[in-house]
């Protein structure tokens, strides 16, 4: 293996100044390549979504390097680093990231609107039908169960075909099975189609397809696996 | 365009309300606009029909047409161009029996002046004591061959001919000869060169030398300008026009702000998707002018619409082009209220979405 798609080195970010100052990633280090599946495990409050915001380049870290590819995120001007996260990174947030106004298939068509292409229905059809969402396919996001949220929210990250996948809790909502189909959905996207899949999760029973496992603790980042 | 219609869409009572809210605001424009190109009209009508460049007043007349005392001999001070007297008589028409009673504005210059309107029924003027009547008082009830009198006296002159209706000092106007008007006036001379006139009007003739004799030569513009009450009614209902724009510009501004407030976290999740910036800046916009262009067309329809079912007296026309500039203006006016949002929208973190 080459480079990393997204490597993260000596990582440090501080929220607030003094007495109350809260130190959520100390000198964190990680890399993923192409092809692998990552879990990142720990407690609440132990900095895992500070992690996956640094990574995504949705938050700057107090000290240390973003690689993408090789190339630094921070010497990127935001309108490059837009692109970027449009383009290469998928992004499942911990709560419902979906357009209220917008029905299932209409968020999908919206990627193909912004990346100005016409929509693929083909793609969109399949992918729904994987994630067993065919059925609410016209439906608005507050018609939808919390599951059936998470599983769009899943299902549009995938359609743009990033390159990497960073998933904050994606099964939160979802029963076991469910959360057993929803890994596994995201291993074969990795295994299968050569992407970086970062999974964050609590759920120690989800990491057993995972190449890599992090168990970060009061911001400290140790490899597992 | 995509974000911003399908918004609208899913959220229609809402945007309606705005889009109706605009839609108000250009109807008051409009109708404000109508009322002011009507009272305009109502001024200065009779005036446009002559096509003339100029109007020579006694300087002492404070430009304006009645207070000025000339005589037609002043007009020798004048290059020899088509020059016309021009006098007026606000007053009365009636009826011998008073019958028949209405305000008009009787005009009166030469004969053969290029002044006098086209005859479109009866004959022109050919002798003593005759009056044509603008086509608005035949609809009254006037009608050629009939005895009138004019002011307050008891004279009567004959009505002899009409001509297409126009209106000056919002009544309709009457036209008669120099002569006949200074009899009507009960001046002492009604005949030959010292007879009164209010001024001389005129196409392209300038001052013959250096000594104008006591004259003062106002272009048509400011002429009208000066017809009494002219500038005073157009400034107050323009100024109320441009107010509105005003108002339009806050209330979009405001309503698109306190959704950009309320939007936050969902613009969060834009940027985190890697929507940036431009593209909610872009739906927005979408989402202001397509109210705007509802608000303004219905507007426009209702104008068109109310002006049908106006009562006749009411002065009110409309000029296409001017209501297209203030549609346009309205237009503008949502871009800029939706624009205000701009720091707000730049400013929203995507963190904010992760909760
Ligand atoms: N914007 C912020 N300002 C101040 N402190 C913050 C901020 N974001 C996170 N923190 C703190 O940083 C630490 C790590 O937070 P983070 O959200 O990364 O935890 P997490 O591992 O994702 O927890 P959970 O499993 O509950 O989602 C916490 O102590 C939190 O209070
Ligand atoms: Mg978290």
């Amino acid at each position: 293996m080459t480079t990393p798609v997204l490597a993260l080195k000596q990582i440090t970010k501080q929220f607030g100044q003094g007495h109350t100052a809260v130190q959520a990633l100390k000198q964190a280090d990680f890399e993923i390549y192409p092809g692998q599946f990552v879990a990142i495990i720990g407690p609440s409050g132990s900095g895992k979504s500070t992690f996956l915001t640094i990574a995504a380049g949705l938050q700057t870290p107090t000290s240390g390097q973003v690689l993408l590819n090789g190339t630094e995120l921070d010497s990127q001007s935001e309108k490059s680093r837009l692109a970027f996260r449009f383009n290469e990174i998928g992004f499942i947030l911990q709560s419902s990231n979906l357009i209220p106004f917008l029905t299932v298939t209409e968020q999908l068509k919206l990627v193909d609107k912004l990346a100005h292409r016409s929509f693929q229905k083909e793609r969109a059809t399949t992918l729904l039908s994987q994630l067993a969402l065919t059925e609410v396919a016209t439906s608005y996001p507050n018609e939808l169960s919390g599951g059936e949220r998470q599983r769009v929210a899943i299902v549009r990250a995938l359609y743009n075909d990033p390159s990497v996948i960073l998933a904050d809790e994606p099964t939160a909502s979802l029963d076991t099975p469910r959360s057993i189909d929803v890994v596994k959905r995201l291993a074969d996207e990795a295994h299968q189609h050569q992407k970086a899949i970062v999974m964050v999760t609590h759920d120690q029973r989800l990491i057993g397809d995972c190449d890599v496992v992090y168990q970060i603790e009061d911001g400290i980042m140790t490899r597992q696996k | 365009m995509y974000l911003g219609l399908k918004e609208m869409w899913h959220e229609k009572l809402r945007y309606t309300l705005l889009s109706g809210v605009l839609l108000l605001i250009a109807l008051v424009v409009f109708m404000l606009a109508g009322l002011a190109n009507g009272l305009s009209a109502g001024n200065r009508q009779a005036v446009d029909v002559w096509q003339a460049r100029s109007v020579y007043l006694n300087k002492d007349a404070n430009q304006t047409l009645t207070a000025s005392q000339l005589k037609l001999t002043d007009r020798d001070k004048l290059s020899n161009q088509p020059v016309a007297p021009i006098s007026v008589l606000s007053g009365t028409l009636r009826t011998n029996k008073n019958g028949l009673k209405t305000s008009i504005s009787a005009l009166a210059t030469s004969r053969n002046s290029f002044l006098m309107p086209k005859v479109v029924s009866g004959h022109a003027i050919n002798g003593k004591h005759q009056l044509l009547i603008s086509a608005a008082l035949k609809e009254k009830g006037f009608h050629i061959g009939q005895k009138v009198r004019v002011g307050t006296t008891n004279r009567t002159v004959k009505i002899v001919g009409t001509y297409a209706a126009n209106t000056y000092m919002i009544a309709p106007t009457a036209y008669t000869d120099t002569s006949t008007l200074n009899w009507l006036k009960s001046l002492p001379i009604t005949t030959g060169k010292r007879q009164s006139v209010n001024g001389f009007v005129t196409k392209q003739a300038t001052f013959k030398n250096k000594h104008h004799g006591g004259l003062e030569k106002l272009s048509i513009a400011t002429f009208i300008n000066k017809i009494p009450g002219y500038s005073a009614e157009q400034l107050t209902l323009n100024t109320m026009i441009y107010f509105l724009f005003v108002i339009a510009l806050a209330i979009i501004g405001i309503f698109m702000f306190v959704l950009t407030l309320q939007k936050k976290p969902l613009f969060g999740v834009l940027k985190v998707q890697g929507i940036g910036t431009n593209h909610i800046l872009a739906a927005l916009l979408t989402q202001s002018i397509a109210m705007a262009l509802i608000g303004i067309i219905l507007g426009l329809g209702i104008t068109v619409g109310l002006a049908q079912i106006m009562p006749a007296g009411l002065p009110f026309a409309i000029n296409w082009p001017q209501f297209g500039l203030y549609g346009l203006a309205l237009l503008l006016a949502s871009v800029i209220g939706a624009l205000l949002s701009w720091r707000t929208v730049a400013k929203i973190d995507p963190v904010v979405a992760l909760g």
